[in-house]
């Protein structure tokens, strides 16, 4: 019973938000509860062996834990992050410490919503799963109750609800065939994978249009994007991180449950072409938008699109080095994208402004940061030896492999142009000379623990993966391919 | 029999919300349809459903019937806000697009799902049409409360769909799809109550600050 410690333990910091008068002491224990948190999955990885099941409503396997690590890897960071950033506020008189106190709370309602999604047998729960992310994270996202937050809360609730409810939509058409055909009176997702040979082929095909249509708003897939770059850039910045991070990555977990389905049911041709078709649109806007953008927060939230992409994209080329690859580039999107938004919030609060046009010498004004961005910004960008060139170049590969060149060569132009927009764009905020007056700061221990902690993922997966770390990704695979 | 007679009245009750041109008719409409899904619900389930269903129907009685309309009836007189939706698409186009919509979801029901069982096909067009229906709702109009009832008409469209295909859904997933519309209602409820502080409208064609 590992899992329960994902659910105690944010409710005991929820109760606690209630109760700590102090909103500093509560960020240090809401840190060290993350910790607690992150050994917990970090154990159940790596005593990993097969899947385990309760009460036959949890259902925990490889692709379970690879997400429930990824999600506790940045919800630490985005926790220890958190100490500091929200204390500053306070001292600034941005929030009361009141709003302080709330802002504890929402953030762990929000974890727990997210741990809740990948250890979900049940389909429907998934899906409640989903829903709940979404509002609890609608007020953290209008957390500062000015006018542009409130305007990107109300499209991100709106769009998002919109998105999940045609899931729902697709989740029911799935249950129909499963319930008709297969005589499954059950939404387990283990009862209807090991019968989906007998659903019915035209439905499912269907009822995963609507799956990938409604999750993928969700998962900030293109076109259905348009919430994203509001969301992201206004919501508070550790919360911004969580968002790019692992929510989305959270849609794309109950997309790839009904991929398994649908693939065993209709054959993989189906869902791989749509995942290409979406993967080069994500990439093509993602890349567009990233070339003309002014505000930084907007510009990661853009990139975050562009890797969304290249995740689907490799899910939908579909061989052995593409899903290796894509699923390693979802731990590797999560802790570098977490860094550079962590980076971005230091910049914002130093700067007072979000324009990268008005923000010059980052580097020089404050220097721990400015050399995490740096590295920050060749990492997201794809340069070795950082973890995301590796995963790019798995996906490349397995086009190859798979012998889809024209799409490979699209996504290696795209990427291509991405990595140089990115450099263009954050070198010139990075370097320069810093405004006069400017003083030179220092960030506080536990920020730059968070970004010392997400570095050494970086570097580490980029040299090596870690050996439980790629028996969690192998059995993602085989859950996908489904052998 | 009296099942196509509370199906029809959902189907009529969703085309008077779509010219509906104030938002308390809007609201009191919604409140007629779920009553005739409540209505039908109940039917299902005296006609051998299971015994869960009856306790679905009283959830969409409490909750949609009585609860969500009164709480929106009460925002509307709380923000003091001018009651016209303003619509993107006048009322009599609106009309001919929804009967158009209506005709795609019967194609789709009878060409893609391939439903033998009469009565399930209609229902099923039906509950398509309606689901469809708020979403046509929510995207041309533009106040902001409009929005949240077109959300609302197209969850009635999917607890129609899962009545209809597959008797419901399993209980702990329809108890708490609808403890979660609750909720959100309530929040979207918060965020009309700031958004009419702040900007003083809640018209959402003017929330267009964040571009690009």
């Amino acid at each position: 019973m590992q899992i329960i410690y994902f659910f105690a333990i944010p409710l005991i910091i929820m109760a606690a938000s209630f109760s700590v008068n102090n909103s500093k002491v509560l960020g240090r224990l809401n840190a060290l509860a993350y910790f607690a948190i992150l050994l917990s999955t970090f154990g159940l990885s790596i005593n990993f062996k097969e899947p385990l099941s309760f009460f036959n409503f949890f259902y925990v396997d490889a692709l379970s834990i690879l997400f429930l690590f990824t999600i506790s890897v940045v919800a630490f960071a985005a926790a220890l992050f958190s100490i500091d950033y929200i204390s500053k506020d306070v001292l600034s008189g941005a929030i009361s410490e009141k709003k302080a106190k709330t802002y504890y709370l929402l953030f762990n309602l929000f974890s727990l919503s997210m741990f809740f999604v990948p250890v979900a047998n049940n389909l429907g729960m998934v899906w409640i799963g989903i829903e709940l992310t979404t509002l609890a994270s609608a007020f953290l996202v209008g957390f500062y109750n000015k006018k542009a937050s409130l305007e990107a809360a109300w499209k991100y609730i709106i769009i998002c609800s919109v998105g999940i409810i045609l899931a729902l939509f697709g989740t029911i058409i799935f249950y129909y065939t499963a319930s008709t055909h297969a005589g499954i009176r059950s939404l387990n997702w283990t009862e209807i994978v090991s019968s989906a040979k007998s659903l019915n082929v035209n439905i499912v095909k269907v009822a995963f249009l609507f799956i990938l249509v409604g999750y993928g708003t969700k998962a900030g897939i293109a076109p259905m994007h348009t919430w994203l770059p509001d969301a992201h850039s206004q919501a508070i910045s550790p919360v911004s991180a969580m968002l790019s991070g692992v929510l989305l990555k959270t849609a794309i977990y109950a997309i790839l449950r009904f991929y398994v389905i649908t693939n065993i049911c209709v054959g993989a041709q189906f869902s791989s072409k749509l995942f290409i078709l979406f993967g080069l649109i994500s990439l093509g806007i993602a890349c567009g938008f990233l070339l003309v953008q002014k505000h930084i927060k907007r510009f990661l939230a853009y990139s975050s699109i562009e890797h969304i992409g290249v995740i689907i994209l490799g899910f939908g080329l579909g061989s052995g080095f593409a899903l290796y690859g894509a699923f390693l580039h979802i731990f590797n999107h999560a802790v570098t994208k977490s860094l550079m938004f962590f980076g971005a919030a230091n910049v914002v609060k130093k700067y007072k402004k979000d324009n990268m046009h008005a923000i010059r010498g980052i580097a020089s004004a404050m220097p721990f940061t400015g050399l995490m961005l740096i590295l920050g910004m060749f990492a997201i960008a794809g340069m070795p030896p950082f973890s995301i060139f590796f995963s790019e170049i798995f996906i490349a590969i397995g086009g190859f492999v798979k012998g889809s060149y024209l799409v490979t060569a699209f996504y290696l132009f795209f990427i291509v142009v991405i990595f140089g927009a990115i450099i263009y764009h954050l070198s010139r905020i990075l370097f320069g000379k810093k405004p006069q007056g400017l003083a030179v700061s220092h960030e506080a221990l536990s920020t730059k623990m968070a970004f010392i902690f997400l570095f050494i993922f970086i570097c580490t997966v980029g040299i090596k993966v870690p050996a439980f770390l790629n028996t969690l990704i192998m059995g993602a695979v085989k859950i996908v391919t489904n052998n | 029999m009296h099942t196509y007679v509370f199906l029809s009245g959902i189907l009529i009750m969703t085309y008077f919300m779509v010219i509906a041109k104030r938002l308390p008719p809007l609201i009191s409409s919604f409140r007629l349809q779920s009553l005739f899904l409540f209505l039908f619900t109940v039917s299902l389930a005296i006609s051998g459903g299971e015994p869960s269903l009856y306790v679905v129907a009283g959830l969409i009685l409490i909750l949609k019937v009585i609860l969500i309309p009164t709480l929106l009836l009460r925002i509307i007189k709380k923000i003091k806000v001018n009651e016209n939706l303003g619509f993107f698409m006048n009322p009599q186009l609106s009309l001919f697009t929804a009967l158009l919509l209506t005709y795609l979801s019967y194609l789709f029901t009878f060409r893609v799902m391939n439903l033998i069982d009469r009565m399930q096909a209609a229902s099923f067009a039906l509950a398509l049409c309606v689901t469809l229906l708020g979403l046509f709702i929510m995207v041309f109009r533009i106040k902001a409360l409009s929005q949240i009832v077109g959300l609302l008409v197209m969850e009635n469209g999917l607890f129609l769909t899962a009545v209809t295909m597959c008797r419901g859904l399993p209980f702990i997933v329809e108890f708490s799809t609808f403890l979660d519309i609750f909720i959100s209602v309530i929040i979207l409820g918060v965020f009309v109550y700031r958004i009419n502080t702040l900007f003083t409208h809640i018209d959402v064609n003017k929330l267009d600050n964040l571009k690009g």
